[in-house]
């Protein structure tokens, strides 16, 4: 089938620049979104799955297997295991077993400030240190116990939508009632934890009143799972339950599920909102030229090469869009930081989202072109001929 | 001996159905028109000159009846044969020329050359000799914009014959056009019957446009009233 040349279909953009102009800027907004859905979503997963270590085994309370935070153990479970269950990985004889209190306390920067934002608290020993390795100090020190000394992952000036010099090493925070002091700063890239504030168990226990500890965390080594998950069974006295820890965050990812498909939900339906408007430019556009259509098929172009031309043109200005939202959403949206309930996590604009987004610019092109050519070539030659 | 004529239309009729009405434009037409002829079609309008001129051009397809040009069936061929059909065979200039208005005069003639293969150099060596021929070359490269109705019709009279159809179909071709440039287009289209061999079929509504014709068809809804061949002598 003979086609139509392409310039053809360039030029007919320029008939109008504003249309070709809005073009472009509706399929960037309609990409972009789906970009920022999409990076939102990986970027959610991507973070609770770094979260997880498949060495690591988590002991929480029986009936807590679905959140830390409401778990409640005996203190004594981290010396427990260590010396019940052989092969766990040591460092220097330091068995890596990191006893925990995780609990989520409203933060203030001054004591009479409003609306404090809540922070997960993680109250530690030194062994955390040791189990938990994508974590590193980046500034100041590990705290002290004793001393209500308080450590920040990078994330937490966001969570708490406070700025860094307000944080910085060596000035206070407001946990609850309490004053804390802020000793260091560390990182923890891609993981939940980046988002935390670590503060030694024993003052946090302290401070919140418990004799709990909320779980055990501890590195496999030459162990496997199931020596552990046998402690467990035996201890029945300790009311716990072993779940490998990427189990865990697996769990976080299917509870925030339903999250993530609200999410795409409106971002699909904007973009539908986006593919009507665009349907509806091309529709006017294409009906303007309903008799230049005709004369076309008169010189013995076939109704195919036509609508494939009108196709082009609309693919070129969606693609155009397309480019430029993956332009923006690189330059942009990629490790944007966003507050969730999951904590604080970076937007993933990776070569998938980017594909999604381009192929996404190309459907709306496709779809948003093909309908309004039909309808123009809906009548025949002759009547074509006639319109206006 | 004599050979079959060009254009052989046989109880052609086209009609309409609107619910429970039935328009017929054309019925039962009988119509030789020999190769190399000059035929205006004239009548009230209405009439069904412009149903027969689409016929004849193969973008419109009888309801009955046979039409038969150049030994091909028209009603036989598929709407993508036809399509094929009407590249090779047929030049359609229009009242109100539809040209794209974002080409080029030069490019609004290459159009019909890029539905067959060719070599570049081919095509430009037509292109600009169907654009000398119609007297529009020093305009190649202007856009229809820039051009007057007779220039514009000049063009589109270029990109007509710029694939050397036989056959020439014509709507009203100077009906939008002065007297003095509705004379030049009619000149120019005697040139290409008399010089080129051309066959063509020319619609209007001006006597003086089809004192040029050597045979006028007069249409009264859809028949054919009259076939007056003033210039017959001259033909024959
Ligand atoms: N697509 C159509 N549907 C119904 N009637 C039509 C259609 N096209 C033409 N007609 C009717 O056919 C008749 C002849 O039309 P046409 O051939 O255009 O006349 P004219 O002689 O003025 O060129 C008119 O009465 C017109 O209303
Ligand atoms: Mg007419």
């Amino acid at each position: 089938m003979a086609r139509l040349p392409l310039d053809y279909a360039v030029r007919n953009l320029g008939r109008s620049p504003l249309r070709a102009g809005l073009s472009v800027l509706g399929a960037c907004l309609v990409v972009l979104l789906i970009i920022a859905a999409a990076g939102f979503v990986t970027g959610m997963s991507r973070s609770l799955r770094a979260s997880g270590d498949d060495r690591h085994v988590i002991l929480l309370g029986a009936g807590s297997e679905e959140s830390i935070e409401r778990s409640e153990i005996p203190a004594s479970v981290g010396s427990l295991v260590a010396a019940a269950v052989p092969g766990l990985e040591t460092s220097m004889g330091v068995p890596h077993v990191s006893a925990e209190v995780h609990v989520q306390l409203p933060v203030r920067a001054t004591p009479d400030a409003d609306n404090p934002r809540l922070l997960l608290i993680r109250g530690v020993t030194p062994a955390a240190m040791l189990v938990h390795r994508s974590v590193q100090i980046t500034e100041g020190r590990f705290p002290r116990a004793g001393h209500d000394e308080i450590m920040l992952g990078s994330a937490a000036p966001r969570q708490l939508g406070l700025a860094e010099s307000d944080l910085a090493v060596g000035s206070t925070l407001w946990i609850d009632k309490s004053r804390w002091t802020i000793v260091g700063r560390f990182a923890a890239p891609g993981t939940v934890m980046q988002a935390e504030a670590w503060t030694a168990l024993t003052d946090l226990k302290a401070a919140t009143k418990r004799e709990t500890d909320s779980c055990v965390v501890l590195a496999l080594g030459d162990a496997e799972f199931a020596d552990i998950d046998a402690f467990a069974r035996q201890r029945l006295d300790l009311e716990l339950t072993a779940i490998p820890e990427t189990r865990y965050y697996a769990g976080l990812a299917s509870f925030f599920r339903p999250v993530q498909a609200v999410v795409w939900a409106t971002a699909l339906l904007i973009a539908a909102g986006g593919l009507l408007g665009g349907l509806n430019t091309m529709y006017a556009a294409f009906s303007s030229r309903v008799r230049e259509l005709g004369m076309l098929q008169c010189l013995g172009y076939r109704r195919g090469a036509i609508v494939l031309s009108l196709v082009q043109e609309s693919l070129l200005a969606a693609s155009a869009g397309a480019v430029l939202a993956s332009i923006v959403g690189l330059a942009m949206l990629d490790g944007l930081a966003v507050r969730f309930s999951t904590g604080v996590f970076g937007l993933v604009v990776d070569h998938t989202v980017v594909a999604l987004g381009l192929a996404a610019g190309l459907a709306l092109g496709l779809i948003g072109a093909l309908p309004p050519a039909l309808r123009a070539l809906r009548l025949p030659i002759p009547e074509s001929l006639k319109a206006a | 001996m004599t050979t079959a004529p060009f254009i052989q239309c046989r109880s052609l009729t086209r009609a309409y159905r609107k619910g429970a009405t039935v328009i017929t434009p054309l019925r039962e037409l009988d119509l030789d028109v020999p190769a190399g002829d000059f035929v205006a079609l004239m009548g009230p309008s209405g009439s069904g000159k412009t149903t027969l001129l689409n016929l004849i051009a193969g973008i419109d397809r009888p309801t009955a009846g046979s039409l038969i040009i150049g030994g091909v069936d028209l009603g036989r061929l598929s709407a993508a044969r036809l399509a094929d059909w009407r590249a090779a065979s047929v030049g359609y200039v229009f009242q109100l020329y539809n040209l794209v208005p974002v080409l080029t005069a030069y490019e609004n003639v290459e159009l019909p050359l890029l539905l067959r293969r060719m070599p570049s150099r081919e095509r430009h060596r037509r292109v600009a000799l169907a654009l000398e021929l119609t007297g529009i070359a020093d305009r190649h490269d202007h856009y229809p914009r820039q051009l007057s109705g007779g220039q514009e019709q000049r063009v589109a009279i270029a990109r007509a014959i710029v694939a050397d159809p036989p056959l020439l179909v014509a709507d009203e071709p100077t009906g939008d056009l002065d007297g003095e440039s509705a004379a030049a287009i009619m000149s120019l289209l005697v040139r290409l019957n008399r010089e080129l061999g051309k066959t063509l079929i020319m619609v209007t509504h001006d006597p003086r446009s089809a004192a040029h014709a050597r045979r006028t068809l007069h249409l009264e809804k859809g028949r054919l009233v009259a076939d007056d061949r003033p210039n017959a002598e001259a033909a024959a």
